[in-house]
């Protein structure tokens, strides 16, 4: 690792006047790993970003390169490759800043990873309420097709690609990939069963991958700068760079970009410390679908093997931070009022679950809640983790138990008045 | 001799005790207030039928006493609050045994037993009690169904808040509609 | 030596794998999923959204179950509806895992939370999955204590099923049927979260004539009832059966379906005496579990206040019909019977809707009681060529020997010519639509317009003149030669419907195709009796067997079983059902026995009312009364199929046979009511009951002589329309007039739109209405654009307001007038 841990490389062109410019991207290295890239063959990009160690930035951090050669090498049906722009984790906010200050390294890294995939058509499906940004991405690809950088014989290649920008209409779960290609397809947004796997059948049928934005613009970085460059960032496992997007209560909230494996108490640096110098409460390091962290995991290293070890996940590396003036329970029954809305309904443990648990959450933080209540959440938190149909339901389950592990004492003291109500009722039944 | 005397002893002494002998039918002999007697289907407070026709009643019977056939109620017809009403009740007493099980099966406390116990008759049809014959009487502050639903929007209103219903619609309070006696009838 | 006796080693075959279930071995096919493997041993693992049927959803989650792949425990419980099975796999469920049992307890919680606890006034109480389930794998109390998520409720989603969200499970088994088996998605999921639900588009105007009932809601489907059948939960319901009683009331009969020539399996459920519903039957072979809404909602017609219950008599002197008693009727029936028969002679028309026990029971009756081969069942469009088709071609053939069910699922190609199978045999529809869905069955229709039949088997049309079918069917060698190689194939069939005997030619045209290409050709007819009444010889050439008539070995071969002299029988040919009218008519013919047909169904109304009012007596087994009765000197009330035994052969002559459902109503069957009639009339009949007849019947093996001369008539003409004309197509929507389906006011509110269709071009200029008429008269419909030919209407042919025989007289490939109809 570099001794200065800013290592602008996704973000580097953030800053630059119009840097949503074609000519602004071209200026600035743009357009030159395409280059590359179509003079190898597929074979040679998917070996190059399986040695680079990239790992999905979408929550996951499954390895894109594996993901990659799971796509048939035959060409009997066409190959999609769909980028999951549908950012909606609570707290997650890279992509969007992403595509709206640099719309051509996502382009470039979907030209990019469409040659090593066999595919033409490309599709970018992000979520609808973000209108400034896909009317942004709509520019960039007009100009990227003006340039010859997407469309027939992509500089003189012979490699053919569409990309279609398509708005969702504002499904949280939507992002789960599944449900993402169901949504593309003008179907109801909710999970498929799998097997079988998008790469087998996925959008339309046809094998698919998806793959998240940060991660498709990595590509273009790691085939003009190299596996060995790339592993040079981050840890052993977690190799390359992060944009960690910093929200609540620091100083100066925003994108943060460094290597994987920096931890919050570096981070907190960055960004200039605790706001008001309040101390630090609770954080989450990856969305709220991954259990909180409190000020005892300062030091833990935030890539996904340090984030699981802690006992959370790395999610979308989205840190909110939160100091002492919350309350834990409420930030909690905020959370999972969240997931009770976004909650598509397809299965009954996330459906039903959630209604429920939002219900006895509202109760406690209205001080209408009992001890047992809190045993009730847990076991129902049980009953939902793990059984439900895809993640969204693990997800919404962690705020709480997490919560309840590092806050008992404040659920418990929201049932204090109650306890005392309740004997005097039972006494005099 | 002694044995004789002790004999007339007894009969001296019980012609002074309380006979036990009960002129009945001339007086008549209440039996106790939760003997098993003739079934009544209650109402609710403003005349409603507690019947929603589930035949559970039917289904918990021993005896196979029981019909019942359930109806919908509509909006211009309404016999109970909710959607369910019972159009067709029949206990055949030449069949039940008093044992009350229909009594404990009933979901809506519709079904109670009062202590009428006459159920004598010198021909068959007649012993079939129909819904007509079942029906508890109409209290003050009940009318006739079918009518709309005067306690309530829903029937949440009426399992949920029974008793204040009643006490509102001036049944005393200590007196539910499921004690009323057989004299009302008349 | 002595050796050590060794472990049965089980030898894992071919295609299967070798598993473990709760510590027990078991060996399975591969691709099966979990959750039946388990059901085999025993095991039944609760579930919601699974169906043997339908594609696996995994969205209850009430079937997890604990695996181990490889030795590796996986982290998850697993649904087991949705995985199949593995090598080495080892499985356990509810019974050996606690993790398991607590998933299954817990997801049951968490479904009963917003499920309301109307339990005693919901409809499936007492035989719901969801009850069944929760007293099984559920906790005994509740540990809820907010509020439930509510709705207005029912909302009539059709005339015939309501719906209750709050009940709702969100398994999606409707929304799967209606998607996958049906190919109706008129119902879907509507919201997410705690207020996903299922609904209809109501405000979704696609197709305004094809998608909406008459109350204007859209579930509209031929299929809809079954989803009320699959529904584990008291969500959809039966407005039919609402609330008419409890399932453990109700006695269950097996039955078979009297409404179509499929023959589907039903269960047919009983309280007192009176039918309350009838649910689908389980055949894998036949319909497996789904039946059509006519099937399940049409049996109120047994119980309507009209039905014939004792016998009439027509008073000589008030003419009039008055109530006689059985001996009194029979005696006066068999006396006139008898006078006729001694006269000119006797005509039997005993309908197409028969067991093969009352067939059989006609057929001897009219050979030896009235002495005559005139007996012809056809009460419809009907020829001669029709006459030697089913002779040469579909007498005799059995499931062993033709087409099944099954062979149309695996079959590569189906053609169906003058055939509309949702309308006329919907179980063959599904099994068409199951073909095309799952085994890539190419599905071509020979017919007017692309009905909603075939876009749903993903099909072709080839769209003729109506009469032009034959010309069709000759011109496939020469305009459509892939189609033609196509048939070629093994297993390739071609399906025929009982319109083609209104198009000269055709059934040689297809007899010919079939011997040029090897495609297997079958016939399906739309009545449930016309097959079994064929293989009994209720037809003018045939004698029971697929004996013929004119042959004297087959003759004398039934003249020995039926304890005849020789020569008894009579070696010529019969009248067919107009031969016998024109004969009335003329004064030919002086008698007639019918049983339960309606002119109105016959080629020409006209004719038989005029041959009804010519007869001199006419003897009338019917349970509804019709325009028969008007002119029967003796009406002789018989049993509808609830109160009998019996049999019927499906288009597949598969036998089907059923006990009798309702006992001890005094009703008599045909056969019954035939065997004294014919006792009266000195001939033994031996057909007392259905079982003494089907005793009787099986003493005849079948045999058909094989010398029928397959049909080889010319192509008729195809029809032309001049000006201001147009050639009419016609056939019957399954949903409509029929006599079965009268007091069913739910089952009608269901009932396609009564429109009539011409194309863009002809349709020009006439408005939104048109007027179809002949010199008989005239009927006027709305009328829709589809992609007819040029010059072709299309009318539903008994529908309200639509009556294509009774009012204008003419049938499919008439030339009719066309004007336009005014708007309304």
């Amino acid at each position: 690792m570099s001794a200065d841990p800013i290592t602008p490389v996704l973000t580097k062109r953030w800053l630059s006047p119009q840097s949503w410019r074609l000519s602004t991207y071209e200026k600035l290295e743009g357009y030159t790993a395409i280059r590359k890239a179509l003079a190898g063959t597929p074979e040679q990009l998917v070996q190059l970003v399986k040695d680079a160690g990239l790992r999905g930035r979408g929550g996951a951090g499954f390895p894109a390169g594996v993901k990659w050669s799971f796509m048939p090498p035959n060409e009997d049906k066409p190959h999609y490759l769909v980028i999951n722009a549908d950012e909606g984790e609570p707290g997650t906010c890279k992509d969007i800043p992403l595509m709206m200050a640099d719309p051509h390294s996502l382009i470039e890294g979907c030209v990019i990873a469409a040659y090593a995939m066999r595919s033409h058509h490309c599709f970018i499906y992000v979520r609808g309420e973000a209108l400034h940004c896909i009317r942004r991405l709509n520019a960039a690809v007009r100009e990227a097709y003006e340039a010859g950088y997407l469309g027939k014989n992509i500089l003189g290649s012979g490699f053919d690609l569409d990309i279609t920008v398509h708005a969702g209409a504002g499904a949280y779960i939507c992002g789960e990939e599944t449900a993402l290609l169901d949504s593309l397809e003008g179907r109801r947004g909710q999970p498929r069963l799998k097997p079988p796997f998008p790469a087998a059948a996925g959008l339309y049928a046809a094998p698919t991958t998806v793959n998240n934005v940060e991660t498709i613009a990595s590509v273009p970085f790691i085939v003009n700068g190299g596996a060995d460059w790339f592993r040079q960032m981050g840890s052993e496992k977690s190799p390359g760079p992060k944009i960690f997007s910093i929200s609540g209560h620091v100083e100066r909230p925003g994108q943060y970009e460094a290597p994987l494996g920096t931890t919050l108490r570096e981070l907190l640096e960055l960004c200039g410390g605790m706001k008001d110098g309040i101390p630090l409460k609770f954080w989450t390091p990856g969305g709220s679908s991954t259990p909180l962290f409190t000020a005892e995991h300062l030091d833990v290293p935030l890539d996904f093997e340090g984030a699981a070890e802690a006992g959370s996940m790395l999610g979308t590396t989205a840190v909110q931070v939160f100091n002492e003036t919350v309350s834990v329970p409420w930030a909690v029954m905020k959370w999972t009022q969240f997931y009770e809305h976004e909650s598509c309904g397809k299965c009954t443990p996330c459906r039903e679950g959630t209604y429920w648990l939002a219900q006895i959450l509202e109760r406690m933080v209205a001080g209408r809640g009992t001890e047992e209540d809190i045993d009730t959440l847990l076991d129902v938190c049980d009953n939902i983790l793990g059984r439900s149909f895809c993640a969204l339901g693990d997800g919404a389950v962690s705020p709480i138990t997490s919560g309840i592990k590092y806050f008992r004492d404040e659920f418990l003291a929201l049932c204090e008045d109650n306890r005392a109500k309740q004997e005097l009722v039972g006494a005099q039944a | 001799m002694f044995d004789a005397l002790k004999g007339f002893g007894v009969t001296f002494s019980n012609m002074f005790k309380k006979v036990a002998t009960e002129e009945y039918p001339e007086i008549g002999a209440p039996a106790a207030p939760r003997y098993h007697g003739r079934h009544q289907l209650n109402r609710h407070p403003d005349g409603l039928e507690k019947c929603v026709g589930c035949e559970l009643c039917a289904w918990a019977c021993p005896a196979d006493a029981i019909f019942v056939e359930g109806g919908d109620n509509t909006e211009e017809e309404r016999y109970s609050p909710g959607e369910r009403y019972g159009k067709d009740y029949q206990i055949n007493y030449l069949r039940c045994i008093g044992c009350g099980l229909c009594v404990e099966a009933c979901p809506t406390r519709s079904l109670t037993m009062i202590n009428f116990y006459e159920l004598a008759d010198d021909n068959r049809q007649d012993l079939i009690y129909t819904k007509e014959d079942l029906l508890a009487p109409l209290l003050p502050g009940m009318e006739q169904p079918p009518h709309p639903m005067r306690l309530g929007d829903n029937e949440q209103d009426y399992y949920v808040n029974g008793p204040e219903l009643a006490r509102d619609r001036g049944v005393p309070s200590g007196e539910t509609v499921e004690t009323s006696e057989e004299k009302a009838m008349q | 030596m002595t050796m050590a006796p060794e472990e049965p080693k089980v030898e894992v075959p071919e295609g299967y794998v070798k598993l473990t279930i709760d510590g027990e071995e078991v060996i399975a096919p591969k691709g099966e999923l979990l959750i039946r493997t388990a059901e085999r041993l025993g095991t039944v693992i609760p579930r919601f959204c699974d169906h043997p049927l339908l594609d696996p959803a995994g969205a209850c989650r009430q079937c997890l179950v604990e695996v181990e792949m490889n030795g590796r425990p996986m982290p998850k419980p697993q649904a087991s509806c949705t995985m199949t099975v593995a090598d080495g796999m080892v499985v356990k469920t509810q019974r050996t895992s606690p993790v398991a049992d607590k998933a299954q307890q817990g997801v049951m919680e968490l479904l009963l939370i917003n499920h309301p606890l109307d339990c005693p006034i919901c409809d499936k109480g007492g035989e719901c999955p969801l009850q069944n389930q929760a007293m099984a794998h559920g906790r005994a109390d509740s540990r809820f204590r907010d509020t439930k998520r509510t709705f207005p409720k029912p909302l009539p989603i059709s005339t015939q099923v309501l719906l209750d969200r709050e009940r709702c499970v969100l398994c999606q088994r409707c929304t799967r049927f209606s998607d996958q088996i049906a190919g109706d998605p008129f119902i879907d999921l509507l919201e997410r979260g705690a207020h996903q639900q299922i609904g209809t588009a109501e405000t979704a105007e696609i197709y305004d004539a094809a998608s909406h009932t008459a109350s204007g809601k859209p579930f509209q489907s031929y299929f809809s009832g079954n989803t009320i059948q699959i529904c584990p939960v008291g969500a959809l319901t039966s407005a039919q059966y609402r609330f008419r009683s409890r399932p453990f009331d109700l006695v269950s009969s097996p039955s078979v379906c009297e409404h179509c020539s499929s023959g589907c399996a039903e269960r047919t459920d009983f309280r007192r005496g009176k039918v309350m519903r009838k649910l689908a039957g389980e055949d894998p072979e036949v319909n497996e579990e789904w039946i059509c809404d006519k099937g399940r909602f049409a049996f109120r017609y047994a119980t309507a206040a009209q039905r014939l219950r004792t016998p009439l008599v027509r008073n000589a002197e008030t003419g009039e019909l008055e109530e006689a008693s059985w001996t009194q009727a029979l005696a006066a029936a068999a006396d006139g019977l008898a006078k006729a028969r001694d006269g000119k002679g006797v005509g039997v028309l005993p309908g197409g809707r028969l067991t093969l026990e009352d067939a059989y029971a006609y057929s001897k009756f009219a050979r030896l009681a009235l002495r005559t081969n005139d007996i012809d069942y056809r009460a419809r469009a009907h020829s001669a060529e029709e006459l030697d088709f089913l002779a040469s071609r579909v007498v005799g053939t059995t499931p062993e020997t033709g087409v099944t069910f099954t062979a149309l699922e695996h079959a590569p190609l189906v053609l169906c010519v003058a055939f509309e199978p949702e309308e006329e045999a919907p179980a063959v529809f599904l099994r068409l639509r199951k073909g095309a869905r799952k085994r890539r069955t190419k599905v071509v229709h020979i017919g007017q317009w692309t009905t909603p039949a075939v876009s749903k088997t993903f099909g072709e049309l080839l769209a003729c003149v109506p009469g032009g079918e034959a010309s069709a069917v000759e011109g496939i060698a020469q305009h459509a030669p892939d189609l033609d190689e196509a048939l070629r194939a093994e297993g390739a069939v071609v399906l025929v419907g009982e319109r083609a005997a209104e198009v000269p030619g055709l059934f040689s045209a297809l007899h010919r195709l079939s011997e040029r290409t090897g495609a297997r050709l079958a016939w399906i007819p739309r009545r449930a009796g016309e097959r079994g009444a064929i293989e009994v010889g209720a037809l003018p050439t045939l004698l029971p067997g697929g004996r013929s008539v004119e042959d004297a070995a087959a003759r004398s071969e039934v003249e020995q079983v039926w304890g005849l002299e020789a020569g008894a029988l009579p070696g010529t040919p019969g009248r067919d059902v107009t031969g016998m009218l024109n004969a009335l008519v003329t004064r030919d013919l002086d008698g007639l026995l019918v049983g339960g047909v309606d002119p109105a169904d016959l080629p020409d109304p006209a004719l038989a009312r005029k041959a009804l009012a010519a007869a001199s007596f006419v003897v009338s087994l019917e349970m509804l009364p019709s325009e028969v009765t008007e002119h029967a000197d003796v009406v002789l009330p018989i049993a509808p199929v609830d109160e009998k035994a019996g049999s019927f052969l499906n288009w597949e002559g598969r036998r089907r046979e059923f006990s009798i459902t309702l006992e001890g109503t005094g009703a008599l069957p045909d056969c019954r009511v035939l065997d004294t009639l014919g006792v009266e009339m000195d001939a033994d009949l031996f057909t007392q009951t259905p079982a003494a007849a089907a005793g009787d019947l099986a003493r005849l093996a079948p045999k058909p002589t094989g010398s029928a001369a397959a049909p080889d008539v010319p192509n008729g003409h195809v029809p032309k329309a001049g000006d201001g004309q147009a050639v009419l197509a016609t056939w019957r929507q399954l949903i409509d007039e029929g006599t079965l389906q009268i007091d069913e006011p739910h089952l009608a509110g269901t009932a396609r739109p009564v429109v009539a269709r011409m194309s863009k071009a002809s349709a020009a200029g006439l408005g939104r209405r048109v007027t179809v008429s002949t010199e008989r008269g005239s009927v006027t419909l709305p009328l829709e654009v589809a992609d007819l030919p040029d010059g072709v209407v299309w009318l539903p042919a008994n529908s309200p307001g639509s009556k294509v025989r009774a009012t204008l007289g003419a049938g499919h490939g008439a030339v009719v007038t066309i004007a336009a109809g005014g708007d309304q």
